[in-house]
């Protein structure tokens, strides 16, 4: 019999809290990343803090992996209640393989799954085989470990060797104990073998060559190595690891780190810092981001660079927590009164959140304006593979200050072609000024006349506009030809980039156009990249597709251009886009056969 | 050489949209007067204020300034002396920055000790916004936001400081302006977040009982009653007759200062600082 091997693989675990499914997780894609795989880890939980159901999804591949994957190809079910809470996030389809605790009673050809029927399904004794090997509950999530092992070929003496590390702490015993429960779940497979076109192929990649981190924890390392210097922030879900990094990290690299009584005063402390010369970050999510707003304006106004970043979550109000959504594109550009425009950027995996927090600790130092980091949940929590990154290729830019001469008759808001003026800070002889929420002139002094008004508006607004022709931070693949188009954005983009890849295969011409830079709208790129374009569709995760409303406030969008737009917490799929475009490339040859044709002689 | 810093080196073009008589001036000129003394440059010192009529002060100054929005000065005070602790860091605005909008803020910047001098301009009107009642203005205040009279009881701004843990805490007026001065030199020398409350009068909403020639009748030496600045119990007593009598001077003034945050910060940078990974290879702490 042939052997047929898989080089991407999706696995979706779920459990009662305390069950060790996340931790299980965790242990495998540590033990895939060191073997050289790619490989993305979700996680998701019920809305309790302790206890209560979780899951986690890991997608394995051989290749880069561009999101966390559609229908599973294999599904661990502890019990089906916790399972079927997940829904969407968890989608069982015909080609799945489903293994379950059969102790849940349930029959395998009576699986509580609508309309759906698995291609295998597997039910193993898991808590009888723990107990039996370990003499404890506990162990069941090192047997799904062993029978994942066992029957998928994931890097047993890598798994092995996480196990070893993690549990060190906890003393020989309970390392052995596991080990026992290990080795019982691979010996399970090896009595019950399943086809072997189940296993994955080897890694290309070298072993060792791997990173592995989440977004949080890389927005953080790349806020250290733009030089930021200051922290300050207030709890909340999901950006709070980022703080939880930085109060390790930051002491070590020279800088402070102020645990806020209030969103606001994080913001507050973060101004003030950047004021007196600091780099500063602050992160948030949801309605820490509504508090802030006033306070971005302030950072506006007295031209203050600062980086606030955003980890989307579900909203109005408290939403969803702890699910991820790309509905606060709209806030990052518009919210505070009056006229105030502030740049908005976007990572799209995690291994770019290094170069887009870089980069907007970059632009808000050059243009001495605050800057909004968009990331979402998904990018924050999910742990990702990363490729090691070249930093040297990335330059460090620090705001201008005024040069020895300027200080002898320091202006600090001098209107200057470019509309940027050094910038001074305490402690700078000559360089004294008045920073202000309030209307000021050139010099800082308050005023309310229009025409000065106008002017710093001016000022502030244009001195933005270079962004517009910043090519590097819109990512384009596909025939610059292409009749058919996607536009996505932040964790998102991901699945349209398969879905894109996946219709080439099919021969459907489409190309993708990926902003990481969401503000200011660049009506030049968007206009050239859509000039070949008569269809399309912007993929993202908000309910009233705000990307797709936005770009058509600066840009002629074709008709054509639809939205493809689901509220947070409903995953999607790169399948489904790939059936909108396929749906698109009928319209569009309709539409051409009722066409005479232009071309030719 | 240079000269020794005179009041007036600290003393801006900027001319002062305060009304004729307002208590501000004499607070501004007690400010220039204990920076006079102290002798820091002015572009070493860092003002900060909210917004208010007394919040426009640091514009007033040479200093670097920052008129910031209503009820923030305290957290961004913060950060600039987190951000550079070698600053002489000023925070100034009125008792509704201070106690209603900004109020939240002042317990966490008091626990947090940071080296701070906390001015407030407790008028017991908002003058800003034309004579609404503020949070310490007297149940029973008619006003044009309280047609029928204040249904609230005041807030206590010295009793507030104090129970939250302020190491120094004063009151001063402008009808005694060497005293004035003296207390603002002494909450800008003390180590750690000091406060200082200063009854100054709004001539254009304020009532008859707040005014100059009303303090000057009224108001009381604590340390010519013969209070022991470092009695915390008596300090709490005296300060609950806020809104009674007019009492100046120092009320508490903690002998053995707590430790700073910026010093415990010091510590810890002295501690980790080079246990990091350098910054081109930061991205090592991410292997597996």
């Amino acid at each position: 019999m042939k052997e047929i091997m898989r080089s991407d693989l999706v696995i979706g675990m779920a459990g009662s809290g305390g069950d060790g499914i996340v931790s299980a997780g965790e242990f495998l894609i540590t033990a895939v990343a060191l073997e050289g795989y790619h490989a993305i880890m979700t996680k998701s939980f019920g809305p309790q803090i302790r206890g209560g159901e979780s899951s986690c999804r890991l997608r394995v591949s051989t290749e880069k992996v561009l999101n966390p994957g559609g229908t599973l190809d294999v599904a661990v079910a502890l019990n089906w209640e916790d399972f079927l809470r997940f829904g969407a996030e968890l989608p069982v389809g015909g080609n799945t393989i489903v293994i379950y605790d059969s102790r849940t009673g349930v029959a395998p050809d009576k699986l509580p799954l609508e309309g759906v029927k698995p291609a295998v399904v597997i039910p193993v004794p898991i808590g009888e085989i723990a107990r039996k090997a370990a003499a404890t509950d506990r162990a069941k999530n090192a047997v799904i470990l062993g029978l994942l092992a066992g029957w998928f070929g994931i890097a047993p003496e890598a798994i092995l060797a996480g196990l070893r590390k993690k549990l060190a702490k906890k003393g020989a015993e309970v390392f052995e104990a596991n080990q026992r429960a290990f080795d019982a779940g691979i010996e399970y497979t090896h009595e019950h073998p399943i086809s072997a076109d189940c296993r994955m192929s080897p890694a290309v990649d070298e072993k060792g060559s791997k990173l592995l981190t989440d977004g949080n924890d890389m927005c953080a390392a790349a806020a250290l190595f733009a030089g930021c210097q200051f922290f300050g922030g207030y709890p909340i879900t999901p950006s709070s690891e980022v703080m939880h990094t930085l109060s390790r990290e930051i002491w070590r690299y020279g800088g402070t780190l102020m645990q806020a009584e209030d969103e606001i005063a994080g913001i507050g402390a973060v101004v003030g810092a950047s004021f007196a010369g600091k780099k500063a970050l602050t992160a948030t999510s949801g309605p820490g981001m509504s508090l802030k707003t006033e306070i971005l304006g302030l950072a506006t106004i007295a031209e203050i660079p600062l980086v606030c970043l955003n980890v989307q979550r579900g909203g109005p109000s408290t939403g969803i927590p702890t699910k991820s959504e790309q509905s606060d594109l709209f806030q990052a550009v518009f919210s505070g009164h009056g006229d105030c425009a502030r740049p908005v950027l976007a990572p799209i995996t995690v291994a770019d959140a290094f170069g887009i927090t870089v980069e907007a600790f970059n632009i808000s130092e050059h243009y001495q304006t605050p800057v909004i980091i968009l990331s979402d949940q998904d990018i924050g929590h999910r742990k990702e593979t990363v490729d090691p990154i070249d930093t040297s290729k990335y330059k460090i830019v620090d705001r201008r200050r005024p040069s020895e001469k300027e200080l002898q008759h320091y202006i600090r808001f001098r209107i200057t072609e470019t509309g940027i003026s050094p910038m001074s800070q305490p402690g700078m002889p000559g360089g004294n000024y008045l920073a202000s929420g309030i209307e000021h002139n050139e010099a800082g002094a308050p005023t309310a006349k229009g025409e000065i008004h106008a002017r710093m508006n001016d000022k502030r607004l244009r001195k933005l506009n270079p962004l517009k022709s910043r090519r590097d931070l819109y990512y384009i693949e596909g025939e610059a030809d292409a009749p058919l188009a996607l536009i996505s954005w932040g964790s998102v983009a991901g699945v349209a980039m398969e879905a894109r890849r996946l219709a080439q295969a099919e021969g459907i011409k489409a190309k993708l156009l990926v902003p990481k830079i969401l503000f200011p709208v660049s009506e030049e790129i968007y206009q050239e990249f859509l000039a070949s374009v008569s269809m399309g569709i912007v993929v993202e995760q908000s309910h009233q597709g705000q990307l797709h409303r936005l770009i058509r406030m600066y840009v002629n969008v074709p008709r054509g251009m639809e939205s493809l737009a689901k509220s947070g917490s409903n995953p999607i799929l790169a399948i489904e886009v790939l059936e909108r475009l396929r749906a698109l490339l009928r319209s569009l040859q309709r539409q051409r056969a009722k066409e005479p044709a232009h071309d030719g002689g | 050489m240079s000269t020794a810093l005179v009041a007036k080196d600290y003393k801006s073009e900027l001319k002062p949209i305060w009304c004729p008589g307002c208590g501000d001036y004499g607070v501004v000129s007690a400010i220039y007067r204990a920076l006079a003394r102290i002798g820091r440059a002015p572009h070493d010192i860092a003002f900060v204020s909210g917004i208010g009529c007394s919040s426009r002060i640091p514009g007033y100054t040479t200093a670097y300034g920052f008129n910031s929005v209503h009820g923030r000065a305290l957290p961004i005070a913060q950060g600039i002396k987190l951000a550079n602790p070698d600053l002489l860091v000023l925070v100034a605005g009125g008792d509704g920055d201070g106690f209603s909008i900004g109020g939240g803020h002042v317990a966490h910047a008091i626990r947090r000790n940071i080296d701070l001098t906390y001015i407030v301009m407790d008028n017991q009107i908002y003058g800003l916004t034309k004579g609404q009642l503020s949070p310490t203005s007297k149940r029973g205040l008619k006003t044009v936001s309280s047609a029928f009279g204040s249904m609230e009881a005041p807030v206590n701004p010295l009793l507030y400081v104090l129970s939250y843990g302020a190491g120094y805490v004063a009151q001063g007026t402008p009808a005694d302006m060497d005293a004035l001065a003296n207390i603002i030199e002494e909450a800008i020398r003390f180590p750690g977040f000091a406060f200082v409350n200063v009854q100054s009068p709004c001539v254009t909403y304020g009532e008859a009982d707040t005014q100059i020639k009303a303090h000057k009748e009224t108001m009381e030496s604590l340390e010519k009653l013969g209070h022991n600045p470092a009695d915390w119990l008596k300090a709490t007593d005296l300060a609950q007759d806020y809104g009674n009598k007019l009492y100046t001077g120092v009320f508490y003034q903690n002998p053995n200062p707590a430790p700073t945050f910026e010093a415990a910060a010091k510590e810890r940078h002295h501690a980790l600082r080079g246990t990091g990974f350098p910054k081109e290879n930061i991205l090592e702490m991410f292997r597996p």
